[in-house]
């Protein structure tokens, strides 16, 4: 280093000017290159996680207006959650009660405990009067005689929609019985009320033990008697018939012992 | 094309860079159009310039190198967005100060140099020339104990002062284009600047010759 006193003028600008002399050597772009290339074929690759995509969404959809998206997001959730005013349940269970004429007791009672505690039909409507003027303008001997079972499942009576179809299910057996008739033939129309259709003790007997309730509940309501049980699909014996050789399967045997009339079952604790 | 707004931002300064800045874009159009090939002529033309600022920055070459490539990919990855708002250089050198920035505070009682060889060429021969008359190792000796000082200097200053006189002094970027890499006004630019000056002096007093 020459003394200080031989330097001619040098300035910071200077000596910072010299760090743009550090520069990397010809090979070191080819490495970096390389590494470059497998990085960003990773970051090809590799999936961005969700939230890093949202910026991007809202850039992309930066024309919807944001007023506009904030009143369809409060009309949405009003739509949702709206909840007309309702009178309190002192009032609305009399009106129900009221409306109806005594032979439709039962229709009442029925009614009564779903414009009480249905939140179904608390929400959706208040207190309607569709179901008393349905009631009275039924017969009383028709509206608990016939209309009852044809209104079976119960959990049907509560929506307004059943109520609609009782109601012009009703105007139809007036204006044309035989239609009806026709229609709605099947055991349930035909019984009486309050019985319900039942399957003879012999029919019963014959159903056999390993029968699924679902078949013998369809065997009750068709005239065909009972099939038996459907076989296993191919596939399914395949996959059985194959597990047969499994060396699970015989050892799960082999730890069952027959001695006499004495079972015995060899367990295994895992834990 | 969104020129007319880079001028009135007064991004650009030369009829060089306006046409620099009218090739990137083409250029980037063409990314963003699916020509992914297009971004490696992006790669090549600024990765020294990149390479630079983050290792006057860092004052490490391999931490330089990986904050480059990380630079490019997050560029590459977001150029969806880019808008031509401000030139692509510009853009480009935001992503790499930030991201340089960002690993300098998370790292910032890690420091360790790990420098590049000082090229003597035809700018600085006659500056080193007056630094050292000596020869041969002597000579090397010498050169390397100013680039250590000078890069030990430069890591004495604050993160926003050495970038904003990295900027200006190594990497001749304009008042304006390096308060729109940092993100500030021009003021804040020439105040760090010249804070950073005066520090830079008072280390450097040994060498310099006023």
């Amino acid at each position: 280093m020459p003394p200080t006193d031989q330097l001619s003028k040098i300035s910071v600008e200077d000596l910072l000017r010299l760090k743009r002399a550090e520069r990397p050597a010809a090979e070191f772009w080819t490495n970096f290159e390389r590494e470059l290339r497998q990085k960003q074929l990773t970051a090809l690759l590799r999936k961005r996680p969700w939230w890093q995509e949202l910026p991007q969404f809202f850039a992309r959809h930066s024309y919807l207006p944001l007023g506009a998206s904030a009143v369809l997001a409060f009309t949405l959730v009003s739509v949702k959650y709206y909840t007309p005013a309702q009178p309190t349940q002192a009032e609305a269970a009399p009106a129900v009660v009221a409306a109806r004429p005594p032979a439709a007791s039962i229709t009442a009672t029925m009614a009564l405990p779903a414009a009480v505690s249905s939140p179904l039909v608390n929400r959706s409507e208040p207190v309607t009067p569709a179901p008393s003027s349905v009631a009275a303008a039924v017969p009383s001997s028709l509206a608990t005689a016939e209309l009852l079972p044809a209104l079976i499942p119960p959990p049907a009576d509560e929506t307004p929609s059943a109520r609609s179809i009782a109601a012009n299910l009703e105007t139809l057996k007036q204006s044309e019985p035989e239609l009806v008739n026709a229609v709605m033939g099947n055991r349930l129309s035909a019984l009486p009320r309050g019985q319900y259709p039942t399957a003879p003790a012999a029919e019963l007997a014959s159903v056999p033990t390993g029968a699924t309730r679902r078949s013998r509940i369809l065997a009750q309501y068709t005239d065909h008697p009972l099939s038996p049980e459907p076989t296993a699909p191919a596939y399914v014996r395949e996959r059985l018939a194959r597990h047969l050789g499994d060396p699970d399967i015989s050892d799960r045997i082999s730890r069952i012992g027959l001695k006499g009339d004495q079972v015995s079952l060899g367990l295994t604790l895992r834990l | 094309m969104n020129l007319s707004r880079v001028f009135t931002k007064g991004i650009i300064t030369s009829p060089e860079r306006q046409q620099e800045a009218d090739t990137d874009l083409s250029i980037v159009k063409r990314v963003q159009a699916g020509d992914v090939a297009a971004f490696d002529h992006l790669i090549l033309k600024y990765r020294e310039r990149v390479f630079g600022v983050v290792y006057n920055l860092t004052s490490n070459r391999e931490d330089a190198s990986d904050l480059t490539q990380e630079a490019f990919i997050k560029a590459f990855q977001s150029i969806t967005r880019f808008q031509g708002n401000c030139s692509f250089f510009t853009w480009l050198y935001k992503i790499a100060v930030n991201t340089t920035l960002s690993h300098l505070r998370k790292n910032r009682l890690r420091t360790f140099f790990s420098l590049e060889k000082l090229h003597e060429d035809g700018t600085n021969a006659q500056i080193l020339e007056q630094l050292t008359d000596k020869k041969g190792a002597d000579r090397d000796a010498d050169l390397r104990e100013l680039q250590e000082k000078l890069n030990e200097a430069l890591q004495k200053l604050s993160i926003p002062h050495r970038t904003v006189i990295t900027l200006f002094e190594i990497d001749g970027l304009g008042h304006s284009e390096i308060a729109e890499v940092m993100d500030c006004s021009e003021g804040t630019v020439r105040s760090r600047l010249h804070y950073a000056k005066q520090f830079l002096q008072g280390e450097l007093a040994k060498y310099l010759r006023t």
